[in-house]
């Protein structure tokens, strides 16, 4: 009994670092109809990008997260300027090959630098253990899933009920409107690419402090992030949220009783029934 | 009755675009779909064409149901439409473009390009069949729109605003070419906002605010009527206008 | 037209002989089998623009049915090619059915989760040799076996696979199924409203491709003599049909091959002088050039030559397209 809740808390804390870089997704993809290939790889970049922060700059978790967000943020921001905003007045399938190449881009490049060897991140502010009643816990991840959840929700509180994320909200509604009423659709979706990278590179972060770091990394997590995104709905932040902790959960459950080389098998296979079954996810509107 | 709508509603996410709108058009009319902005005629327009689904009433054409009907299915039954904004096949060439819509009344490659060059010479496209689409500027492409449309041979042709954008002149050959499809006894559905058009063209149309329809009747009749002019203009402006109460 | 074609299918036909050596043989076969499965890759990819990033799940059911049936059964490895077709078929119908009435954003994230856990699946397979993989005979026992010594051999047989796959396709550009792929590709909803049954086009175009890439990956188990999980399923395998593809020319007959020729060589080229370790920069070299190529010519490296350098060249080059006389 105590085995199932640990597996289940695990799973759960796990799963709100998934929701935290899968909203970004989600949000690029219901406001501009892009889906960023290589959104597992910003992550990856944040977890390297930390690692940096750390080696020299002998930094402690709030700074080399910090470091990973903001040069993350500019970084997405970058990459709307330079190639986004350009692919998206062609065809769609400049748009899916563009952000793929990125990908590539990004994963070697790291894989040139830093070999295919893991890494660890150096760091023994957040090691040990927590005891939350019966359950223990590792200390990085549980500030890990705690963060996650806060930055999740605060990215939607952002949208929903601040002046600057209602007018990111309204570019993704009517591109036209909301140019009428005198927001730069531009600008927006060039500050909605910054904040989804921005949150993938303080997931990797987060991540980084419990778990190695690699440049192929990315590849899995990118694969995460569109379960997350089918199951909880394209364009939905809350439903990311609760698909994560969900998804979060199933990988745990399954990793424990059926044996950690098949948790991806389940989590990919969940994906390929969501298609099947409703694709429209959770909280999805129509497609 | 060629096409009968009844009672046809859409609602996206709670919001009602269509309230209950009835239409019926016999074979050989021109009927015009006319309203301000937000009115619901693109929408409504879609559930006749089969690319969004009614939630609620009927969409029948010569007697078979097609509400649920998807796109391609309209087109095999002979309904046709263009769209707005003219959706050209850009890396094809103009001919490959009506060809594709050809191909629907004659399978093999051969008896479709021939038929595409007949809409071609018909729409007064030939002499650019070979050329790539994306050469043309918006005028050539509505005008392109139209003939790939008439390439399927549909019965009803729905066009969506295929005159919003040209000059007068173009307007004017635009005009005579609806006359001419409409000679050789195909049925029109227009969603128009040239009231030009519209007058010139239309036996009867049928006035959209809200979703709902607020007039029909002969062009000239319903085009003073006060509640359409309110629904244009506004109340103030309409009072103004000398209709209003 | 007919003389240029003419021209390259007898430098096809010359080449091993014109070339000395087994390490240049090897290379041209190699093009060869990079070709066919680009090629099949470009059906789906190229014209009806599905992207999928996960074609290698195809090529290795094609590579590890033939070895399957050997290593289980010591029968000769083509009776496994038809399993091979069929496993692939099986697998593109759950793929296509539920994400083809989705938008094309579905389709291409399906092939990356699906490729990977097949990979997954087949690499903890004892029967499928698990981690270590599987092995087709090493010396032959009958003609069947097609152990070949040297590349030549396996390189006429590529051709002749390359040229019927070509063959098939270019019939195809010609017929409705072309026109509807293409209209598919450059708006579907414009194609649907004209009577493009979308839907089921994609799906044919995914199972030809589907088919004829098991068919390269049987014919790579064929010469290769051996498969496994990377090899056969690893996401790298798909990323090099999709840049052969996409470089030459994705949606037109010959792209592939040209990408291949251009490619695979200095590929080859950069392993004997690199070694293994010239792994990373390649893929990065092969994610800046799909960037460049997303950003400013989509059509590759044919499509520069047709509408940029082949109208200036005048006669040499060929009448630009747009003035053909209709066939």
């Amino acid at each position: 009994m105590i085995v199932a809740l640990q597996v289940v808390v695990g799973g759960l804390l796990l799963g709100a670092v998934y929701a935290l870089f899968s909203s970004g997704l989600t949000l690029i993809w219901g406001m501009m109809n892009v889906v960023n290939f290589a959104h597992g790889d910003f992550v990856m970049a944040g977890m390297y990008l930390a690692f940096l922060a750390v080696v020299w700059l002998r930094a402690g978790p709030a700074v080399f997260t910090g470091v990973a967000a903001a040069l993350l943020f500019l970084f997405g921001t970058a990459v709307y300027y330079g190639l986004v905003r350009r692919v998206m007045r062609g065809p769609v399938l400049s748009q899916i090959l563009s952000t793929f190449g990125l990908a590539l881009l990004l994963r070697y490049s790291a894989f040139w630098i830093f070999s295919a060897n893991f890494v660890t991140l150096p760091t023994v502010a957040l090691s040990g253990t927590v005891h939350l009643g019966p359950v223990v816990v590792g200390t990085a991840q549980l500030v890990a899933g705690g963060a996650a959840l806060l930055l999740t929700a605060g990215m939607h509180r952002l949208l929903t009920a601040t002046a600057l994320g209602s007018q990111i909200l309204a570019v993704a509604e009517d591109r036209q409107a909301a140019m009428l009423m005198g927001i730069r659709p531009d600008r927006m979706q060039a500050l909605a690419w910054g904040l989804a990278a921005a949150a993938a590179g303080i997931a990797g972060a987060l991540i980084a402090t419990f778990y190695y770091i690699s440049p192929t990394v990315g590849e899995s997590l990118a694969i995460i992030a569109f379960v997350v995104v089918a199951f909880g709905g394209f364009g939905s932040v809350p439903g990311a949220m609760v698909a994560g902790l969900l998804i979060g959960l199933i990988e745990a459950t399954s990793a424990f009783y059926i044996g950690p080389v098949y948790k991806d098998v389940v989590v990919y296979a969940l994906f390929v029934a969501i298609l099947w079954v409703r694709p429209q996810g959770l909280m999805g509107a129509r497609l | 009755m060629l096409l009968e709508a009844r009672a046809v509603s859409k609602a996206f996410d709670g919001f009602l675009a269509v309230r209950g709108v009835d239409l019926e058009v016999a074979p050989g009319e021109i009927v015009g779909i006319i309203g301000p902005n937000g009115a619901g005629k693109s929408t409504f327009f879609n559930c006749l064409a089969g690319e969004d689904r009614p939630t609620a009433g009927v969409v029948r054409f010569d007697g078979a149901d097609v509400t649920a009907a998807p796109p391609e299915a309209h087109a095999r039954l002979g309904i046709a439409r263009t769209f707005q904004i003219p959706a050209t096949f850009t890396d094809l060439t103009i001919l490959d473009n009506v060809m594709v819509g050809a191909f629907v009344r004659h399978p093999g490659a051969a008896a479709a390009r021939e038929a595409a060059m007949r809409v071609l010479e018909f729409a007064g496209l030939a002499g650019m069949a070979h050329l790539r689409a994306a050469a043309l500027g918006t005028p050539g492409r509505k005008r392109l729109e139209i003939a790939r449309a008439l390439a399927t041979e549909p019965r009803l042709l729905l066009l969506d605003e295929a005159l919003a954008g040209l000059t007068p002149a173009e307007i004017q050959r635009a005009i005579a070419l609806v006359r001419e499809i409409h000679g050789r006894g195909v049925t029109l559905v227009i969603v128009e906002h040239v009231m030009e058009v519209i007058l010139a063209l239309a036996q009867r149309i049928i006035v959209l605010n809200h979703g709902e329809v607020i007039a029909a009747g002969a062009p000239d009749d319903v085009v003073d009527l006060p509640e359409v002019v309110e629904a244009y203009l506004g109340r103030r402006l309409a009072r103004r206008h000398g209709d209003g109460p | 037209m007919r003389w240029r074609l003419a021209l390259l299918a007898a430098a096809a036909l010359a080449a091993p002989l014109l070339v000395q050596g087994s390490f240049y043989h090897r290379v041209l076969a190699l093009i060869l089998l990079v070709a066919i499965s680009a090629s099949a890759w470009n059906i789906l990819g190229g014209y009806a623009g599905q992207v999928s990033f996960g074609h290698a799940m195809f090529f290795g059911a094609g590579a590890y049915m033939p070895a399957l049936v050997y290593s289980q059964w010591h029968a000769a490895p083509a009776l496994g090619v038809p399993l091979g077709v069929a496993v692939s078929l099986g697998i593109a119908a759950v793929l296509g059915v539920p994400t083809f009435r989705l938008q094309g954003h579905y389709f291409s994230m399906a092939t990356i989760a699906v490729a990977e856990l097949i990979r997954i699946l087949v690499g903890n397979w004892r029967l499928l040799g698990a981690a270590v993989g599987l092995q087709g005979p090493a010396t032959g026992r009958t003609l069947w076996d097609l152990t070949f010594r040297g590349s030549v051999s396996y390189y006429y047989i590529f051709l002749g696979v390359l040229a019927a796959l070509l063959g098939i396709t270019a019939a195809m550009e010609r017929s409705r199924m072309g026109y509807y792929l293409r209209a598919i590709r450059s708006g579907e909803r414009a194609a649907r409203s004209l009577g493009v049954p979308a839907r089921r086009y994609k799906l044919y175009a995914l199972f030809l491709s589907a088919a004829f890439t098991a068919l390269a990956g049987s014919l790579y188990l064929v010469m290769i003599g051996f498969v496994d999980p990377d090899s056969g399923l690893g996401i790298l395998v798909s990323v090099q049909m999709v840049i052969v593809a996409a470089l030459g020319g994705a949606g037109t007959l010959f792209g592939p091959l040209l990408g291949a020729a251009i490619l695979i060589p200095l590929q080859q080229t950069g392993n004997v002088l690199f070694g293994g370790g010239g792994t990373g920069a390649t893929y990065i070299f092969y994610g800046g050039i799909i960037i460049v190529l997303s950003l400013f010519e989509p059509g590759g490296l044919l499509a520069i030559w047709r509408e940029r350098l082949a109208p200036l060249g005048g006669r040499w080059a060929g009448r630009p397209k747009g003035l053909r006389r209709a066939a």
